[in-house]
Formats: structure tokens, sequence, C-alpha cells
């Protein structure tokens, strides 16, 4: 056994590397629910691929833009929201808080981790979009795919954050994860449909969602982007800090 | 928690005994850094617990009472985890061999829920032992376990003592409190009552008319225990 002294400082890096294996190690165990959750943006892409459908949704880069928001909603706002009040509930957080590891390395390999099935998924969206709809992606396109969908992702888990900042239950967490999942995806298929009108269409454009699905748009078409693009990538930016801002400063690492 | 101050000495087994909500969890937690008291000091080999958490939480071997590790781990990837954590760096075949040494051989590949109430404990026991703490705090660690399960419990927490651990525990079996501690503390409502030997203990209240009363014979230090902190229920 490989030990230091007893009494002195643990190395950050092995215990930060090891969390991150164990983190991993969890998300490959849940791969069913990573799976279900690359399943409904494949199902989005595969109904918006007829030309008249994907006119309505406003071309094939929205509809990949919708399909990926769709997909970090879910593995950001069920998956990690719902994975930290249970695991908080169940004891686990208490358990690595009187270990010598800083807590903020706890959250930093719970959201690479989180990040990381983020980028994935995006990954695989782009991918099976670019076959439906008969886009060539370039390079330069995929990387700029990675770094919104990190953006994307951190917008959607500080949502998640929020959430299990603001309740305490698991069973809370869990209610209010879905109403927000629910409410976010049916803002994106008709508020970008058109179907809520002109204040709907607004508000789905500057929502979340919509800012979120406006900048997958148009980093997959660069030579067009504009100043709503700019304002929304600032609109992510934001959502993001204000509910990282409620989600950190409400947490409770203890559910009782 | 009001007024509470004791010292535990190198190698003593010091039992902290209270009825439910005395205040027991609440003074391992403010040991664990889990909360903050308001006031006072916890002192670890001299190292103030509060100013500096990481270097007093490496010197701590900690069972918590409800014991959770990550549902979807095996055991293996958790004392693989944990003792990273405490800066031991472990190789498969030292986790096999420390399960093995704990009657854990067979089950590596299970989650922790899987084993029973008595193979939770031990491999618990294992975790907070893994990098040889100069204090261990066992919450409750003997709750729920049939006789057997605990007499090997108690022989792993004297092998913890006779390597020169301290270490800290609460119960509500004044059994246990008899065989194991050095020492025991009772508290009630947040409050010290009395700090002593088991032995000393009974020997300083056997006359006082509320043991009497209480006791069929000669006395233990359960009928010194219910004597000091009162035989109403209070729940």
């Amino acid at each position: 056994m490989n030990s230091r002294s007893p009494g002195s400082r643990p190395s950050l890096w092995l215990a930060f590397s090891a969390l991150l294996r164990a983190d991993l190690a969890v998300l490959i165990k849940n791969r069913r629910a990573l799976l279900l959750s690359i399943l409904l943006p494949i199902i989005v892409l595969a109904l918006g691929s007829s030309s008249r459908e994907s006119h309505h949704i406003g071309g094939p880069l929205s509809v990949i833009g919708l399909a990926i928001a769709l997909g970090l909603i879910s593995t950001s706002i069920l998956g990690y929201a719902l994975t930290i009040a249970s695991d908080r509930e169940q004891g686990v957080f208490q358990r690595l808080r009187v270990t010598p590891t800083p807590v903020w390395a706890i959250m930093t390999s719970r959201l690479t981790t989180q990040a990381l099935a983020n980028v994935l998924l995006a990954l695989a969206v782009v991918i099976v979009g670019s076959v439906i709809h008969h886009l060539s992606i370039t390079p330069g396109e995929y990387a700029l795919v990675l770094l919104v969908s990190v953006l994307a992702g951190a917008v959607f888990l500080s949502i998640g954050q929020a959430l299990v900042g603001l309740m305490k239950s698991a069973d809370s967490v869990n209610a209010a994860a879905r109403a927000v999942v629910v409410g976010l995806i049916l803002l994106a298929a008709f508020g970008q449909r058109g179907s809520l009108g002109t204040t709907g269409g607004s508000i789905t454009r500057w929502s979340p969602v919509g800012a979120v699905m406006t900048l997958f748009a148009a980093v997959l078409n660069t030579p067009a982007w504009d100043t709503r693009d700019s304002l929304s990538l600032l609109a992510c930016a934001g959502y993001m800090l204000v509910f990282a801002a409620i989600g950190i400063k409400w947490f409770r690492w203890d559910a009782r | 928690m009001d007024g509470v101050s004791f010292r535990v000495a190198r190698g003593e087994v010091f039992g902290l005994l209270g009825r439910n909500g005395a205040g027991k969890s609440s003074t391992l937690s403010a040991i664990e850094g889990l909360i903050a008291p308001r006031s006072g000091e916890v002192l670890l080999d001299g190292i103030d617990v509060r100013r500096h958490p990481v270097h007093a939480k490496a010197r701590l071997g900690v069972q918590l009472q409800a014991t959770s590790f990550q549902p979807q781990l095996t055991i293996t990837q958790i004392v693989r985890l944990y003792a990273a954590l405490y800066g031991v760096r472990m190789a498969g075949r030292e986790v096999a061999e420390g399960l093995h040494g704990i009657g854990l051989g067979g089950e590596a590949g299970k989650a922790f829920k899987q084993l029973s109430g008595g193979q939770q404990q031990r491999l618990s026991l294992y975790i907070a032992t893994v990098h040889q703490p100069a204090l261990l705090l066992l919450d409750e660690p003997t709750v729920g376990l049939d006789p057997q399960s605990r007499r090997q419990l108690w022989a792993r927490i004297e092998d913890v003592r006779e390597r020169g651990g301290s270490i800290l525990l609460t119960t509500h079996s004044m059994e246990e409190a008899e065989a194991l501690c050095d020492r025991v503390a009772i508290i009630d409502r947040g409050a010290l009552l009395t700090c002593e030997t088991p032995r000393n203990l009974i020997e300083m209240h056997k006359h006082d008319p509320e043991v009497r009363k209480l006791a069929h014979g000669q006395v233990t230090l359960e009928d010194v225990f219910v004597g000091l902190t009162g035989s109403q229920i209070r729940e």
C-alpha cells in the first residue's frame, strides 16, 4: 500500500482523480439513462427530417439545435439534479464531506463528468443530424458545437443546481425537475413553430432553451452570425450565472 | 450543546452516552466539521478543526450513523475511492487482500446495499481506518447487529486501540460501554453531566436513591445512566 504519513495533507490530485474515476463509473453504470436521453433528440431529428417540418421549425440547423437542447435538458436537469438530490438524501455527500477532500473538488468532479456526457450527447446528435439532413459540417463547426454544448450544458446544469438548492427533499426535486423539463420542452416545441403567437415566440426565443437553440443553429452556420446570436450568447451566460448563484447560495449538503 | 468539554487520550476508547436527541451525534458532527459550533473549539492533536479542517480531517476516521456510499459502485471501487480521498493509493491486489481480511473477499463485486448489516459495518470500519487515523469516531456502530457481528466489531475496535489509535464512540448499549470504554461521558439536553470510568461511575452513584430505586440487585451502568438522565420518556 502506497501510504502517506498519517495526518499529513492528502494529495489533492490523487483525491480528485479518484472522484472523477468514481463519477465516470457511475455514469457508465447509468448508461441506459444516458442512451434514453439521446433517444429524444434522435426522435426530434427524425420527425424534423421532412423539409416541411424542418421549415416549420426554422430549417435543419434549428432542428439540430432543438434536438441538442432537448437532450441537454434531459441529462442536465433530470439526470444531474435527481442524482444530486438522491445522493444528498442518502447521506453520500455527508460521507464524502468528512474526508479531507475539499467540497469544491467533490462538486467539480460531478460537473466535469456531466459536462463530458453533454459533449458526447451533442456530438452524437450533430453527427446523426448531419446525416439525416444531408449537411456537411466542417471540423471548425464541430469544435464550435463542442464549445457551445459545454456552455448550453452549463445553463441547464445551473437550472438543475438551482432546483437542488431551493428544494431539500429528493421527491420535491423530482417533481419540480419534471415540471421544468416538460415546460421547457413544450416551450421549445410550440414556441419555435410559432404556435404561441408573437409574445410567445419572443418568450421562447429568449428563454434558456430558445437561446441555446439559437446558439447551436448559429455555430453550424457561422457566416450568418448576427446580433441576435451574440445576444443569445449573452443570455446563456446570464442564465448560467443567475441560476448557479441561486443553486450555490442555497445549496445544503444535508437533506435533514 | 452548551459547555460540553472533554479530552480523549491517545489509545483510549471513550464513550459518549445519552438519550435520543441528547446531543451525541451533534458533538460528533462538530468534531467531524459537519456543523460549526457558535463558540468553543475542537482540537485534534493540537490542530483546530475549524481553522484547519483539511489537516484535522486527515487525522480522523469516521463511521457515520447512517453510512451511505455511492449505490452504483462496487465495494472494491468504494474502498479505492475512499483510500485515495485520505491519500492512500491502493492497488487492486491490496484492496482484495483488505476485503479478504474483513471477510468480504467473496463480495468484492457487490454494491454496498447488497451487503448484510454486519458486512456493511465491517466495510465502513475498514474504510474509516484505511489511513490509520489518530482518532476514530464511531456513531452507534453496533446498532442492528447480531451478537456475533457485534463481538467481531468490538474486536476490531480493540485492534485499532492496540495500534495506538484513540476511539470516540456513541452508543445506547450500556453493555457495550462497559465492555469497551475506558471512560464514558453522559450528556443530556446538550450538557455534559459526568465523565468517568464505568466502574467509578457506578461506585460514585450506587447509593443515589434514584439509582437504588432502578437497580435489580447489583447496580449497573444502565441504572446509573437512567438515574442521571431520568426514567420518563420524552419523545
